[in-house]
């Protein structure tokens, strides 16, 4: 085999991880931290690419469009956390239905405005040759995206103030509250966070798939699953599993097609979940 | 005191339906067969998720690998059987085939409610990308395209034994009967020893388990079902178009499903088909009316409103209303203490040999910390003993590992010198180990008679019987048609008492039996114990030192994980050491 036909191979392989990595890693964020299942993820994911393809139309360019997509959701998201999420905390099927309902809402209010047809956004880099082959540029520029989302979340949680006050109230609300940290504001921007990550995933995602109503559903199957078998930890598990779901999803589609890799995707999952029923987190913190 | 069998009022309304049936317009009876195909799809819901307690959301899932199991053999077999009806039952068995395959993985990987629901729901959108991709005619089963995208067509309606075509409203007709008949199978399953079984999982699976209860088994055998039931709708949706396309598996008819369910309310059997005929009569009414653009917003803005302001439904609560102006005046009258619980009469019985139990060197950490450094035990059978130690002692652990929630990670549990060490909780329960937890641990929706028959019903005959005994003794028979939760906590203390004696265990763990009790109930419990010597071994973990006096029984001190010291409770107060560990002198000594 030769090396350029290695690195398209590897970059694939890579492209198919990242592709994981931003479509699912707000809802992986609000999952771990806070325990809300948002149903409406995929449609987060929906938004975000609308309000790139609404200011592309406008005149923007392309790489404007992604930060205000991403600031425009974190605003939706927490305006949702404020009025549905703040009543249901601990009532984790309340929390998906309520999610759900809003979903549907979401795909009904698009509809309503924007219609059914579905739209494209030009992709906005050319190809990249490697020896005898070529790689689109933008698939690099997705998987340099996922690396600087999980890092940038990283850093934010875990490495300023603000993190260590947010992962306690989502965790220990009562005593979070008792050390003086206002709990409601801080879930509250946490959950603009994981929507803000979930609006610049769409925004992101929009050139490489149609932009309509369906949107989020190309891609919230397989975010739930990285989510299941990443388990708890937001950032070690996210990145895990959709490095393992990715590699085989990308690695069977390429031998066998892409409904034996969507099979081998569920397969897959289920075997981890039998076995380590809390995710590959689990899996982590058993060999520390 | 318990009703088993359903009325007539079942089977009545179902005969109704199908004559009604066969009066409607034509075009209406296509319409309304639908909406019973999803009140039947709806009925999966209820039983899985309101009576199991599961929140499966694949349900959709299940109804649309039923359609497609359908699709598959009605084209392949229909030609040659002449009927559909052998097709629907082939439909129906793989839906419940793939639900016990998922549910198998679920269940016995022992993950989390969260997870369930996260799984049903990833695993139905992941079939949507599957089927959606199935468009090359490569596949195919037999004659059967499955069409990717567009879905399959051609797919063989209702055909009845004999072979003659049905009218709309003929097949409205069977559907009626159909889904009447399995809505009659799962109300009088609720009312069998399983669905009462089933409702102590969804109450308490803890305390089920402790109780003997193989209770991963039993939330898959009602996830088989549900998956079952949400597979017939399927094939049954199949029919009635002639088609079905990937769709079934999208979030929105997912969410549907949900829906029809909250809005019925979400334990109601009727209320499952009333609710999908109401939002599916006002979807229909808005497609008519705004050429459908408006249906998932409304449908979306329902479901949060429901989940928000309403949680028991909309249709179920209505009725409970009338109901309950209709029954005024019944009250049920909540009574007063009748006496105190005389242990004799509720649990006394002939003295039988009991079980030894044996520690030897049981160890047990958490990440670095090492709670049991090493415990030895013997206690005798009849013995009773109690076990006590300050705060951090390793006590609690020590129970757990007795019960069976932690493992130990070196020594033995021996009962009778069989090895526990690593028997699942609900397996030491058959073996003839009762446990009362230090909180009760009860069904607290349940009525206090069913409480004790859930307990009873799995360890041997006659339990309607011995329930009556032990409510008897508890001097609870009054209130035995109340709900468990609206018990005093001192009652609530006799009645989990009373479940885990009414099991004839060989040997009782206490777990700080005495917690929350006044003075005079103590005294009650020092009697209990020593009714309960003369069946069984007892041990007792105990932190109030006047109840250990006043039981007299042999003592075991636990200290930093191991053995501290042992004897009676008068050794131990005369021993320096001991009250060093109490006092807190030990750590300034040293």
């Amino acid at each position: 085999m030769h090396f350029d036909h290695v690195v398209i191979i590897g970059t694939s392989l890579l492209y198919s991880v990242s592709l994981l990595v931003v479509a699912a890693l707000g809802l992986a964020l609000a999952f771990g931290m806070m325990r809300v299942v948002n149903m409406a993820h995929g449609e987060l994911l929906m938004l975000g690419a609308y309000v790139s393809i609404t200011l592309v139309h406008a005149g923007l360019g392309f790489w404007l469009t992604v930060p205000v997509a991403a600031l425009a959701v974190g605003l939706l998201g927490m305006a949702v956390e404020r009025l549905i999420l703040r009543r249901l905390y601990g009532r984790i099927w309340a929390t998906m239905l309520a999610t759900w309902g809003l979903s549907l809402l979401l795909v009904g209010a698009v509809q309503f405005f924007f219609g059914t047809t579905t739209e494209g956004i030009a992709n906005p880099l050319g190809t990249v040759k490697v020896g005898d082959y070529t790689v689109s540029a933008y698939n690099l520029v997705m998987i340099g995206a996922a690396v600087v989302m999980i890092v940038a979340t990283y850093l934010l949680f875990h490495r300023t103030p603000f993190g260590a006050t947010a992962r306690a109230a989502a965790a220990l609300p009562e005593m979070a509250s008792a050390l003086g940290v206002n709990v409601a504001r801080t879930n509250m921007i946490s959950f603009g966070v994981a929507a803000a990550l979930a609006g610049l995933g769409g925004a992101l995602l929009a050139p490489v798939s149609g932009v309509g109503p369906s949107f989020g559903q190309g891609y919230i199957g397989r975010a739930f699953m990285t989510v299941v078998v990443g388990g708890a930890s937001p950032l070690l598990g996210t990145t895990s599993a959709a490095a393992l779901l990715g590699g085989v999803n990308a690695g069977v589609s390429n031998l066998a097609g892409p409904v034996l890799g969507t099979v081998a995707l569920l397969l897959v999952s289920m075997l981890v979940l039998r076995f380590l029923p809390t995710g590959l987190t689990g899996l982590w913190r058993r060999s520390r | 005191m318990i009703r088993m069998r359903p009325g007539l009022t079942g089977p009545l309304t179902v005969g109704a339906g199908a004559l009604l049936a066969l009066t409607l317009a034509p075009y209406t009876a296509h319409s309304v067969t639908l909406w019973v195909v999803y009140g039947l799809l709806a009925l999966s819901f209820t039983f899985v998720w309101g009576h199991g307690g599961i929140f499966s959301l694949g349900q959709a899932a299940f109804f649309g690998i039923g359609g497609y199991a359908y699709g598959v053999a009605g084209i392949n077999l229909v030609p040659s059987t002449g009927e559909s009806l052998s097709s629907l039952l082939i439909a129906a068995l793989v839906a419940a085939a793939v639900a016990a395959l998922l549910g198998y993985f679920v269940f016995y990987g022992d993950v989390g409610d969260v997870y369930l629901a996260v799984i049903t729901i990833a695993t139905t959108l992941v079939l949507l990308t599957f089927f959606a991709s199935t468009s090359d005619s490569t596949y195919r089963i037999g004659n059967a395209l499955l069409g990717g995208y567009n879905g399959m067509v051609g797919i063989p309606g209702l055909v009845l034994p004999g072979g003659q075509r049905l009218t709309a409203n003929g097949v409205l007709a069977v559907v009626v009967l159909i889904a009447g008949g399995v809505a009659i199978g799962i109300a009088v399953l609720l009312r069998r020893p399983f669905g009462r079984v089933l409702a102590g999982i969804r109450e308490n699976e803890v305390r089920t388990q402790l109780l003997g209860y193989e209770v991963r088994a039993r939330k898959l055998g009602a996830f088989v079902i549900g998956g079952f039931v949400a597979g017939l709708a399927g094939a049954l949706y199949a029919a009635w178009g002639n088609f079905i396309n990937p769709q079934v598996f999208s979030l929105q008819q997912a969410s549907l499903v949900a829906i029809w369910t909250l809005v019925g309310g979400r334990r109601s059997i009727p209320g499952a088909f009333a609710g999908a005929f109401a939002v599916q009569a006002l979807s229909d009414y808005l497609g008519g009316v705004t050429e459908g653009a408006v249906i998932p917003a409304v449908l979306g803005a329902i479901l949060l409103v429901v989940v928000l302001f309403l949680p028991e439904g909309v249709l179920h609560p209505l009725r409970e209303r009338v109901l309950s102006a209709v029954r005024k005046g019944t009250d049920l009258d909540l009574g007063v203490a009748e006496s105190d619980p005389d242990p004799e009469a509720a649990f006394g019985r002939d003295a039988t040999p009991a079980s030894r139990v044996r520690t030897v060197d049981v160890q047990k950490r958490f990440g670095g910390l090492r709670v049991l450094r090493g415990v030895t035990l013997d206690v005798a059978p009849n013995e009773v003993r109690t076990v006590i130690g300050p705060n951090g002692a390793g006590k609690s652990t020590f129970f757990g590992l007795l019960t069976g929630r932690h493992r130990p990670d070196a020594g033995e549990i021996l009962l009778d010198g069989v090895r526990l060490n690593r028997l699942r909780p609900e397996k030491r329960a058959r073996l003839g180990l009762g446990i009362k937890t230090q909180v009760p641990s009860i069904y607290p929706e349940l009525s206090v008679a069913e409480n004790v028959w859930i307990a009873a019903y799995g360890a041997g005959p006659d339990a309607e019987k011995r329930v009556a005994e032990v409510l008897a003794g508890l001097r609870l028979t009054g209130k035995a048609q109340l709900p468990a939760g609206a018990l005093a906590h001192g009652e609530q203390q006799w009645l989990e008492i009373g479940m885990v004696l009414v099991r004839r265990p060989r040997v009782v763990l206490l777990d700080e039996p005495t917690a929350g009790m006044t003075r005079a109930e103590t005294s009650r419990y020092v009697e209990l114990i020593a009714v309960l010597a003369r069946s069984a071994t007892v041990l007792v973990v105990e932190h109030d030192m006047e109840f250990v006096r006043d039981l007299g029984a042999p003592v075991t001190m636990l200290h930093e994980g191991t053995v501290f010291a042992e004897g009676s409770i008068a050794e131990l107060r005369a021993d320096d050491r001991v009250l060093d560990v109490y006092l807190g002198r030990a750590k300034a000594d040293a």
